[in-house]
């Protein structure tokens, strides 16, 4: 499923179903730039042959200059031998935190991975990308991403969501009154165990902290679709499901 | 200290023997090891410069039980492929092996199931119960597992526990009765120097190490790998492990990245309960 999200940012990626008719997500998501696109994760090996048809059709002969891995668990770096076979020049940028020998295939080569590390910026075709860590993670080398130009942060897990199938193709603000808080409880209360032992408060104090740093004007999660409507209301629903899951 | 080596670097993997039915099969790198584990390693003596700046190797570690039944934990992680296979293969020593359970879905974890399983058909592959989605994971074909679940090897008595302490969604703990054997997965988390790999932590403290800096160690690495740690409340915490250990009699340590502990388990468990209180109260900074 290729959609476009906003100005040249674009989501691709299929979902999986669940015993109960809830559907999980496994988003990737590209940046056009000017001819030096940027791709945000690889996408799950369940979906190769998907992703790499829209891909194909998205990026029209153009090889993506480099791959963002949020962090190297299967549903995000799953499809990587699909696009380092199609396009072997393309390079990685993972997080500092991580470590390539123990969590990257073993064929791919040191040369082509560099590092974001928390705090920084680094120009990608002439792009900024900003790196900062990942707040609600569920693995340590996880970082997020900033793309200032279209007010994008590339979330990794935090933010997902179980849909319906109904729901699979739809924007938040394609829905009726956008992402309802029981779909961000389902995703968030099954990925991030440690929550009920986690005071609420101190957990949205980090939280304030990064809205009040990033102008976001769009989230990408890669276990929901993007979420470009309405951020304020994103931001209240997500809070009150943090408070049903925490202390 | 009797042991054996496969591969080198990124690729070395060895062996040691805990019980006479119980090995320790451990991945690091050993010289060089800052080259490979770079920032992740550095950044933690930038944390706390009490610990040791020349400690920068990290423990992988898969456990293999030969009963009647054949039970390994974990597979180490894709560089570790040959050297894990040809490791097994000769603790096995011709006997296929029955069971591989999955701690958790991370690469350093389950990289090498597909292989073991195609090196071991009736291999039968275990993990946590209670999600969904399995197929992404890799572990489609998966048996699954509630905490409270009981694998009988012969003698030895495996049940699967719920973590007091978890990253990534799919994980669960794991003890084994006769022998007090805890596979507490990711918790704890120490780092050691060139001169260390492949020691048991009594064997550690006559290279330097000790109690203290264990508790160190513990406190600034597990800021990192549990990044939540800052959001909840330290008495709660040290309560919990305190009501662990009270309900699990653990005479072996041994989780996935900390040298296994098998002498004065008083003296570590009151290291671990010392240190995740410092690892929640302690500041540490968020990059937003």
């Amino acid at each position: 499923m290729l959609r476009h999200v906003v100005d040249d940012l674009y989501q691709i990626g299929e979902s999986v179903a669940g015993q109960d008719g809830w559907h999980e997500a496994v988003r990737i998501y590209v940046l056009l730039n000017d001819g030096c696109p940027l791709v945000f994760d690889a996408g799950s090996h369940v979906h190769s042959k998907q992703i790499m048809a829209d891909l194909e059709t998205l990026l029209d002969d153009v090889p993506p200059a480099y791959v963002f891995l949020t962090h190297t668990e299967l549903p995000h770096t799953g499809n990587l031998s699909g696009i380092l076979k199609r396009w072997p020049d393309t390079k990685l940028v993972v997080s500092s935190g991580i470590l390539p020998h123990v969590e990257m295939p073993w064929w791919i080569d040191d040369a082509i991975i560099s590092y974001g590390y928390a705090g920084t910026h680094e120009i990608y075709g002439g792009r900024p990308i900003a790196f900062l860590d990942g707040i609600l993670k569920d693995q340590p080398g996880t970082h997020w991403m900033y793309d200032a130009r279209t007010g994008t942060l590339f979330t990794a897990d935090a933010f997902g969501y179980m849909l319906p199938e109904s729901a699979d193709t739809l924007f938040d603000d394609e829905l009726e009154d956008g992402v309802p808080e029981e779909w961000l409880s389902r995703y968030h209360s099954s990925a991030f165990r440690f929550l009920p032992y986690v005071v609420h408060d101190k957990m949205m104090a980090d939280f304030q902290k990064l809205y009040e740093k990033r102008d976001i004007r769009q989230i990408a999660p890669t276990h929901g679709n993007a979420i470009r409507g309405d951020i304020a209301l994103i931001k209240t629903r997500f809070s009150d499901v943090m408070k049903e899951l925490c202390r | 200290m009797k042991m054996k080596i496969y591969g080198h670097a990124d690729s070395r993997v060895g062996v040691r023997q805990i019980t006479p039915n119980i090995y320790w099969i451990c991945h690091c790198i050993g010289h060089n090891a800052a080259h490979y584990n770079g920032g992740f390693a550095a950044e933690f003596a930038k944390q706390n410069p009490i610990l040791d700046p020349k400690a920068s190797d990290i423990i992988y570690n898969a456990f293999l039980f030969i009963d009647e039944q054949t039970f390994l934990i974990d597979t180490l992680g894709p560089n570790q492929h040959a050297s894990m296979m040809e490791a097994v293969a000769d603790l096995l020593d011709g006997r296929p092996l029955d069971y591989l359970w999955i701690s958790h879905t991370e690469l350093p974890h389950a990289a090498n199931t597909a292989a073991l399983k195609r090196a071991y058909p009736d291999l039968e592959i275990l993990t946590v119960d209670g999600h969904d989605h399995y197929e992404v994971h890799g572990l489609g074909e998966a048996r699954l597992l509630n905490y409270g679940d009981r694998i009988s090897l012969g003698y030895h008595e495996i049940e699967i526990i719920k973590p007091l302490f978890v990253d990534h969604a799919l994980t669960q703990w794991l003890y084994e009765h006769k022998t007090g054997f805890l596979c507490p997965v990711d918790w704890a988390l120490n780092l050691h120097n060139e001169t260390q790999c492949f020691h048991f932590m009594d064997e550690m403290e006559g290279k330097g190490y000790s109690a203290k800096r264990f508790t160190e160690e513990v406190a600034t690495t597990n800021q990192t790998v549990f990044g939540w740690l800052r959001w909840t409340d330290p008495d709660e915490t040290v309560q919990r492990i305190d009501a662990f250990f009270d309900d699990y009699d653990v005479k072996i340590f041994a989780p996935s990245h900390t040298n296994v502990i098998r002498q004065d388990m008083d003296v570590y468990r009151a290291a671990l309960r010392e240190a995740m209180y410092l690892a929640v109260t302690r500041a540490y900074e968020l990059v937003h």
